[in-house]
């Protein structure tokens, strides 16, 4: 099969992946017993205002039909407008989606220089202290729960140190002082583009917290699988070769060995991403981040339906997608693996 | 293979970039001249830091201040004004100076304040109270309600405007509302087109109010942070020891929000977990506000179901409540233990009220008269799941009940699905409901006919009663709460007394509100006719 017709067919099976999430989830949550038009209009309405939402929402429709309007409007680009806030859900979704995919893209960054370089010297020096000490680190990064790590974390920078600010994405001052121009959603990327350093220095001052809570995970990950892969290379005949020849350590490590050890340790990669994003939702909560897991939790709380799908779609079409970006950054780098 | 990690990445960052763009639509150009607007105001705002910082725990759901009725009216009440405003010592002037009306309650006149602007510049005429009203009656929606009695609205001149009502009702009250009764610059809105346009351009972040405050457009996001700035005309003025910014910044997290209010990052929140008050009240930083609140919670019995039908048994399981250790214990002493159905402080409210007290032998002696000396039945209680205070009174009541030998199956539920297992049929569902009530507006009216007024279909009245005794003096009282106060109070006190002597529910408690803010800022004050509303107008620098 050719590159080009490979990526064709993934795509085209993904759009099944995701329509048939779609429907599961869409059904699953309309069968749960609740009452969406009673969310829709508040506290405390009349039986005229409940009713007048039913047929606004289409309640009073068979449920197939109702399922048919969401695909329908969804073809258009439509996600539905949110049962609890009255907001259509792509909106929500825009800085939700852009808030969390900032805060685990540099979580994966710091979990990716961390633990690559971890994993390949605790190989290298197996069982020394180093290894163990990167162990006991890997292992309780991966245990560990975020929740706990990021509260400790909040009391040493924040409240002890107070080098850090506590949560949120970007002080409110320092954003009523510096407006920040947004294009796409990124303020580390924005403030950049635009030349606003205040912001870029404050957003970068809130990430840090968050992001390293989120990249324990991942960090612990990596290092344990780069750590088992690099072991096994390390003893191929090659590298002993490698040895005979005389070349310097450092191009043995991390030009020879590495390179057959860190095909796994993508696919590890790829995968905890998608960890990352359910780490998300716990990490988002304690940082105040505004983020899709915030919104997720909220929605589900509610029974917010429409939601709760936009989430969905968006949740799996991003693993969808970094799967087959893993898979053909596989490609390139292992010539064992053929398409 | 450092370069692969690098192309991993970038593919990363351009698959999120371009799903951004995908989801975010055709918006992008209207955004782009969004924020070039803001850097221009951006440079007048520059010198200022001068700002109080709200931190509040939900997101905001509609601007429309004719449909919105639930958490918005934390800005509404800001940005808008209503014709009189509600305080717990009495009506006050607001945009009407003042109102008189006919003998029996049915026209009511109300004199507008003269020079009074809009934020949009034009000035605020009696023809906008009218358009208001209508535009909120004609859609109909959320607390529109609250205005059913009126039948005409008439423009007299420019500054008095009429209200005539299809029955007797206590109009300034209605009229000074947290939901559905703010005034709008109808001159500018009604260019915009219908009410749907109206509404999807409030929704933008925009608003048309007279209030101190108005909403920065461009950094308009109900789900983080909503910024107010200082409307310059207001016809109160200013002093320089006021706010010139004013931000609601949602927090959902209480034990964030507390680290917050303490180091001064926010100026003032609320709903912090109750354990840690005692805490907050001896930290120097911050001061603790707290005020009655006019909400209620009540554990609805099921009279159309045995064994709670018998009147009896009712009375005899409102005596196995320990009143005041669930005060204490759930509330740690934030909140006092509900006289009737009515919280402190309101209209309909009575110190004198004759209502149970917990008295095991009692309760005891009522169940064997109604012939369950020993109990033997058991009983349903729903309550609303994730209500820490519910579940904590469920457990008390179910462990004092037990003394009776009587089983208490408690199920906790999503609120929906609560109220719709309620609205079913009464003699299968549950057999206690709990939830807390609070008025759209301070009438006891509002308590007694949505939980106790005879209902056809069932909506809020999820005990079943019906007394048709009990309904006409409520129904009388309520069209002369406007002219007749005293006589009016003495009808609610009979019919609460009805209440109390059928025992269709338990009265359980009025929480406080209780509010932290920081050292900095002064002259907070709570407001409990606009439940969780900060004045920021009212906050000076400390």
């Amino acid at each position: 099969m050719k590159f080009r017709e490979y990526v064709i067919y993934r795509l085209v099976l993904a759009v099944f992946v995701i329509v048939g999430v779609i429907t599961v989830v869409f059904f699953i949550s309309r069968v749960i017993p609740s009452d969406p038009a009673a969310l829709w209009v508040g506290a405390h309405p009349t039986p005229e205002a409940i009713e007048k939402a039913r047929e606004q929402l289409h309640l009073n429709d068979p449920i197939l039909k109702q399922f048919g309007y969401y695909l329908w409007s969804l073809l258009h680009g439509d996600l539905g407008v949110s049962i609890r806030t009255h907001n259509p859900v792509a909106a929500d979704l825009k800085s939700a989606f852009t808030a969390t995919f900032e805060l685990i893209l540099v979580a994966e960054f710091i979990a990716i220089i961390i633990g690559i370089p971890l994993g390949v010297y605790s190989a290298v020096k197996k069982d020394s202290w180093l290894d163990n000490l990167s162990r006991i680190f890997a292992i309780s990064g991966v245990s560990l729960p975020a929740f706990w790590f990021g509260i400790v974390l909040q009391l040493i920078f924040f409240k002890r140190l107070g080098l850090l600010p506590l949560a949120g994405r970007v002080d409110t001052v320092v954003m009523l002082e510096h407006p920040l121009h947004v294009i796409t959603g990124f303020y580390l990327l924005d403030s950049l583009i635009t030349g606003n350093f205040p912001v870029f220095v404050d957003a970068l001052r809130h990430l840090i917290l968050p992001a390293v809570t989120l990249a324990m995970y991942p960090v612990g990950l990596i290092t344990r699988q780069v750590r088992s892969m690099m072991i096994e290379v390390l003893n191929e005949n090659y590298i002993r070769t490698a040895w005979a020849y005389g070349l310097p350590p450092r191009k043995i490590y991390f030009k020879y060995a590495l390179k057959n050890a860190i095909a796994p340790a993508l696919i590890t990669v790829g995968l905890s991403f998608a960890y990352t994003l359910i780490g998300a939702f716990l990490v988002e909560l304690i940082f105040n981040w505004p983020g899709l897991g915030r919104y997720a939790a909220y929605a589900i709380m509610s029974m917010d339906y429409p939601a709760v799908l936009g989430v969905t779609i968006i949740a799996a079409t991003a693993y969808v997608f970094i799967n087959l970006i893993v898979d053909l950054i596989q490609v390139r780098i292992d010539p064992r693996i053929k398409l | 293979m450092r370069k692969e990690i690098a192309v991993f990445v970038l593919a990363i960052v351009i698959f999120g970039v371009v799903a951004s763009g995908c989801i975010s639509g055709g918006n992008t150009s209207t955004t782009q001249t969004q924020s070039t607007t803001s850097k221009q105001s951006s440079t007048a705002e520059k010198t200022t830091t001068n700002v109080v910082i709200y931190g509040y725990q939900s997101e905001m759901i509609t601007l429309d201040p004719s449909t919105e009725f639930s958490n918005s009216i934390v800005v509404l009440a800001n940005v808008y004004e209503c014709l009189v405003k509600y305080t717990p010592d009495g009506l006050k002037p607001w945009l009407a100076t003042s109102w008189e009306s006919n003998k029996n309650g049915t026209i009511w006149t109300f004199h507008l304040r003269k020079g009074v602007k809009f934020h949009t510049g034009n000035l605020m005429t009696a023809e906008d109270v009218k358009w208001s009203v209508e535009r909120t009656m004609r859609m109909g929606m959320g607390p529109a309600f609250i205005w059913d009695p009126v039948k005409k609205i008439e423009v007299v001149d420019n500054y008095t405007v009429k209200f005539y009502l299809k029955y007797p009702a206590n109009l300034p009250l209605i009229a000074s509302s947290a939901y559905g009764a703010y005034i709008m610059d109808s001159k500018y809105l009604s260019k915009l087109g219908d009410d749907k346009a109206i509404a999807a351009w409030f929704n933008k972040g925009q608003d048309a109010g007279t209030g101190p405050y108005m909403i920065v457009k461009d950094k308009y996001n109900p789900k983080t942070e909503i910024v107010l700035k200082k409307f310059d005309d207001y016809w109160g003025g200013w002093s320089n020891d006021q706010f010139d910014l004013a931000v609601i910044k949602i927090i959902p997290d209480a034990s964030l929000r507390e680290q917050m209010v303490t180091s001064g990052e926010i100026q003032i929140t609320r709903d912090l977990p109750l354990d840690d008050l005692p805490k907050l009240k001896n930290n120097p930083n911050v001061k603790v506000d707290q005020t009655p609140s006019y909400q209620e919670l009540y554990a609805f019995f099921n009279t159309k179901k045995a064994p709670l039908n018998n009147k009896l048994v009712r009375q005899a399981l409102s005596y196995a409540v320990p009143y005041k250790d669930i005060v204490d214990y759930v509330l740690h002493g934030y909140g006092e233990v509900a006289k009737g159905p009515i919280p402190k402080g309101m209209l309909g409210y009575f110190e004198d009220m004759k209502t149970y007290t917990y008295n095991l032998d009692k309760a005891k002696q009522l169940l064997a008269q109604a012939g369950y000396p020993n109990g033997g039945f058991k009983l349903m209680l729903t309550y609303t799941q994730g209500d820490q205070a519910e579940a904590k009174v469920a457990e008390i009541i179910k462990a004092e009940w037990k003394k009776l030998g009587i089983d208490v199956e408690i199920r906790p539920m999503n609120w929906e699905q609560q109220w719709a297992l309620a609205k079913s049929d009464p003699t299968k569902a549950q057999d206690i409901l709990m939830m807390y009530w609070w008025p759209t507006y301070p009438t006891p009216y509002d308590f007694l006919f949505n939980m106790f007024h005879c209902e056809k279909e069932i909506n809020f009245n999820l005990c079943y009663y019906c007394n048709e005794e009990f309904d006409k003096a409520i129904d009388k009282a309520v069209t002369l709460e406007g002219i007749q106060p005293d006589k009016a109070a003495s009808l609610y006190k009979k019919a609460e007394q009805m209440l109390v002597e059928d025992a269709p529910a338990i009265f359980l408690y009025n929480p406080d509100d209780v509010y932290v803010y920081h050292k900095s800022i002064s002259g907070f004050k709570d407001n409990p006719g606009y439940p969780q509303v900060v004045f920021f107008y009212e906050l000076h620098k400390a």
